[in-house]
């Protein structure tokens, strides 16, 4: 059997190699109370890797949704007070809006999207900054929880975070699979000049898909603000690396047309899981990120497709 | 003494060569004819390292040898002299002859560049050209880069000690006639110490230059023939399989077109830049209006105009009587123009996606409510009609179109653009790399659309394709109209009509 036949198949072999290993290493991982609390934890992460996979779906990335996130957290802690239920929705258009700058920034200035989320990422980080006072700052806990505590709750001993993330990954998978957005989408990342000789609104595609992938980084931000109760430029800081590694992990190459979100929630469980499996392994927690670059070098080196590069610089 | 004995090479989905035999020897210049797709420059590639062959042997005086890339080649003696041209515009002419080979002229890190000049120059000496060898290769004419890249490849005559394998690669196809004259007698004097292959589409000129002629078809040595015993319409006929006749177009299928109905588009005076100036035509429904050019004579680019990816700088552009002021594909596609391109694999399906999804890429919104949510039962019954109509090979609708053959892979673009009742069609050499039988299914749909009072835009794989199809040809020459023809069946332009108006 050859590699390629093997490769979509290679992101759930993984998981389910690790998920062995570890719980060979210590039978306490696999008791459900530990893998809920765990999968429970990677949400916000998860979600900010559910949009990511739209970006590089179509053959981009997006480098601005950590900073994006970051905003979030500042923006909802400060507009909790004021408007009330109605921050959900000013932080996900702050992120729409951000994503869909990118987007035309990418699309109609022609700038790499590397260079434009890049960009547009250190907008979000000042502002951030700017409106926090470079402080951290907190939610009042009776706000919090009038507000926004069915994000954070249990139920059946289920964490209500984990409902947030089944919804979104089933949302964005309609989307994906049974949309002419989803379609045009994989027809961009599959064969863009085809997709432009087909009459499809290219430009406009991938700036709804940069634009997506701000406003799930917004929503992941605005369920980490809510979960550690309040907000900062750097609360979602470190987050980056692993949205990149669980959407590349998953499936989703960085030449884009294969995989989508449901790779991308294998990718972050095996993120999940490699995080915790530290802990087990005694492994420093400042060596996570050491850990996750190489993971991510030997993921892209694994599954990009040769034959869509012809120069890489 | 270079010998290929049973050589094979397969790629998914395609035999591109079966067992070929081939022989070269000493001082010999054989010729390689066949049609686009018939496997030579898969040969050739074979031949010079860029290929590893899949089974069979390749032999050099008896030795048996194995080339991991064109440069271990070359240490053995075999060198290529590239279509498209090869050499870096931005380098000089002797940086471009010895690159990768600089390091003769290197003492204590630094490139002697004197030294590097008087090589140079005496290997331009060889091909009888008298240029600076400081010259910016951009700056050459065509034929000059053309010496140039042979001048390059004779390079190996100092660098390696036995004989020399040299691939010409349709060398002719940018020269004048009295340029290739001055090849053809280059490349005789060079016989004292090279071996040729030369590759040409120029029938009359494989005639000319070769001792013997390999004739190729679908990957298949289907006969050599020696100088003497050689004629074109024999060979042409090996060529195709059986005699290129009036029916292989489908002349007879050809009827008048609508000629009283408004046009479908209308050009006016139209010009784009320096691409085309001032071209003016109508297409009627059920008209095959053929481009005839060279390459760069503008015919390319008024199609592009026609489906909106590229705005005229002058003149009227109107689609069924609608003048045209946004430039763009979605625009033209929204009104019934569908772009069937030359790059295949590249414009025409998306690779990754299956037969439904790429069948109705560009008419979603009516597999679709008004949510956007897809009615996907809905296309696979689309796909499987025109599976069923147009005969397409494939196992079923969920098959990767990248996974499919070029003649398939057409159909299913044809299919995309038919089944949303686009009728006018731009076609960009439609059955290129594509096998008879294929071509001939090209046609025959070709012949069916017409008759559905589709309007088509052809720019042809060749000028015969282009004379046998249309109704109405126009000879372009840099980017003007110089004549235009009117073909009823048995009234047809020769080719002599058309080349006369085209160079």
């Amino acid at each position: 059997m050859d590699f390629e036949r093997i490769k979509p198949h290679l992101p759930w072999i993984t998981l389910l190699a690790l998920v062995v290993i570890v719980g060979i290493a210590d039978a306490n991982f696999l008791r459900p109370q530990n893998l809920i609390a765990m999968a429970a934890d990677i949400v916000p992460l998860f979600i900010m890797a559910l949009g990511m996979t739209f970006a590089i779906y179509i053959g981009g990335i997006d480098l601005s949704a950590q900073s994006v996130a970051n905003m979030t957290t500042v923006v909802a802690t400060i507009a909790l007070p004021t408007y009330g239920v109605g921050t959900a929705l000013i932080c996900i258009l702050a992120g729409f809006v951000l994503g869909g700058l990118s987007g035309y920034v990418t699309t109609k200035l022609f700038v790499p999207s590397f260079i434009s989320t890049l960009a547009i990422g250190g907008i979000a980080f000042s502002t951030a900054q700017w409106l926090s006072g470079q402080r951290a700052l907190f939610m009042d806990a009776t706000l919090r929880d009038n507000t926004f505590g069915w994000m954070t709750g249990n139920t059946a001993g289920i964490p209500h975070e984990i409902f947030i993330g089944a919804f979104l990954v089933l949302a964005t998978y309609f989307l994906q699979s049974r949309t002419t957005f989803g379609r045009a989408l994989k027809a961009v990342g599959a064969g863009e000049p085809a997709a432009v000789a087909s009459g499809l609104n290219v430009t406009r595609i991938k700036i709804m898909a940069f634009a997506l992938s701000g406003l799930l980084a917004a929503i992941a931000g605005l369920l980490f603000s809510v979960k550690l109760s309040g907000g900062s430029p750097t609360l979602a800081n470190g987050f980056l690396l692993p949205a990149i590694v669980a959407v590349l992990v998953g499936g989703t190459p960085l030449t884009g047309g294969v995989g989508g979100v449901i790779n991308t929630l294998i990718g972050t469980l095996i993120v999940a899981v490699i995080r915790s499996s530290m802990l087990y392994f005694e492994i420093d927690a400042t060596k996570q990120q050491m850990v996750f670059g190489l993971v991510l070098i030997a993921a892209i080196a694994l599954t990009i497709d040769r034959t869509k590069l012809r120069v890489v610089k | 003494m270079y010998e290929l004995r049973k050589v094979d090479k397969k790629f998914p989905g395609v035999h591109a060569l079966k067992a070929i035999d081939f022989k070269i020897g000493r001082g010999e210049i054989v010729g390689l004819v066949g049609e686009n797709g018939a496997g030579k420059s898969t040969l050739m590639k074979v031949i010079y390292g860029a290929y590893q062959p899949d089974g069979g042997d390749i032999t050099i005086d008896g030795t048996k040898v194995r080339f991991q890339n064109p440069r271990q080649a070359m240490d053995h003696g075999i060198g290529m002299v590239f279509q498209e041209q090869s050499l870096i515009t931005n380098l000089t002419v002797m940086e471009n002859i010895f690159l990768g080979f600089e390091q003769q002229f290197v003492s204590f890190g630094v490139i002697n560049w004197k030294a590097m000049s008087a090589a140079a120059k005496a290997q331009l000496a060889k091909v009888k050209l008298d240029i600076d060898p400081a010259t910016i290769t951009s700056s050459l004419s065509f034929a000059q880069r053309q010496l140039v890249e042979l001048a390059k490849v004779l390079t190996l005559e100092e660098r390696v000690d036995g004989d020399l394998v040299i691939l010409l690669d349709e060398p002719t196809s940018v020269l004048a006639r009295e340029e290739v004259e001055l090849l053809f007698s280059l490349v005789r004097d060079l016989t004292s110490r090279a071996s040729f292959i030369f590759v040409s589409h120029r029938m009359d000129e494989v005639l000319e230059l070769s001792d013997r002629i390999y004739v190729m078809k679908d990957g298949e040595v289907v006969d050599v023939v020696g100088h003497d015993e050689a004629d074109v319409d024999s060979i042409q006929h090996k060529m195709v399989g059986r005699d290129v006749d009036k029916e292989y177009y489908r002349e007879q299928k050809q009827k008048p077109y609508q000629a009283d109905a408004p046009p479908l588009v209308s050009f006016e005076n139209v010009s784009a830049g320096t691409r085309y100036q001032n071209i003016s035509f109508d297409l009627h429904p059920g008209e095959v209006l053929c481009l005839v050019g060279t390459e760069g004579s503008g015919r390319e680019a008024i199609l592009r105009t026609i489906f909106g990816l590229e705005a005229p700088s002058e003149g009227k552009v109107s689609l069924k009587g609608r003048v045209m002021s946004r430039f763009t594909a979605q625009n033209a596609v929204s009104l019934g123009v569908g772009y069937t391109p030359r790059e295949r694999k590249v414009e025409g399906i998306v690779g990754g996606m299956n037969v439904y999804e790429n069948m109705t890429l560009s008419q979603m919104r009516n597999y679709a409510n008004r949510g956007g949510v897809l009615r996907i039962s809905a296309e696979k019954d689309l796909a499987r009609e025109w599976i069923d109509r147009l005969a397409i090979k494939t196992p079923d609708v969920y098959k990767d179109c990248g996974g499919l053959s070029g003649g398939n892979q057409q159909k299913v673009v044809l299919a995309k653009w038919r089944s949303g009742g686009s009728d006018i069609i731009l076609l960009d050499h439609p059955t290129r790399g594509l096998d008879i039988g294929a071509k001939e299914d090209v046609y025959d749909m070709v012949r069916e659309m017409s008759d559905d009072g589709v309007g088509i835009v052809l720019v042809a794989d060749t000028l015969e394709e282009a004379i046998g199809l249309s109704h109405t040809i126009i000879v372009l020459k840099d980017g003007i109209a110089q004549k235009q023809f009117a073909c009823e069946p048995g009234n047809k332009p020769s080719l002599f009509d058309l080349v006369h108006h085209m160079i």
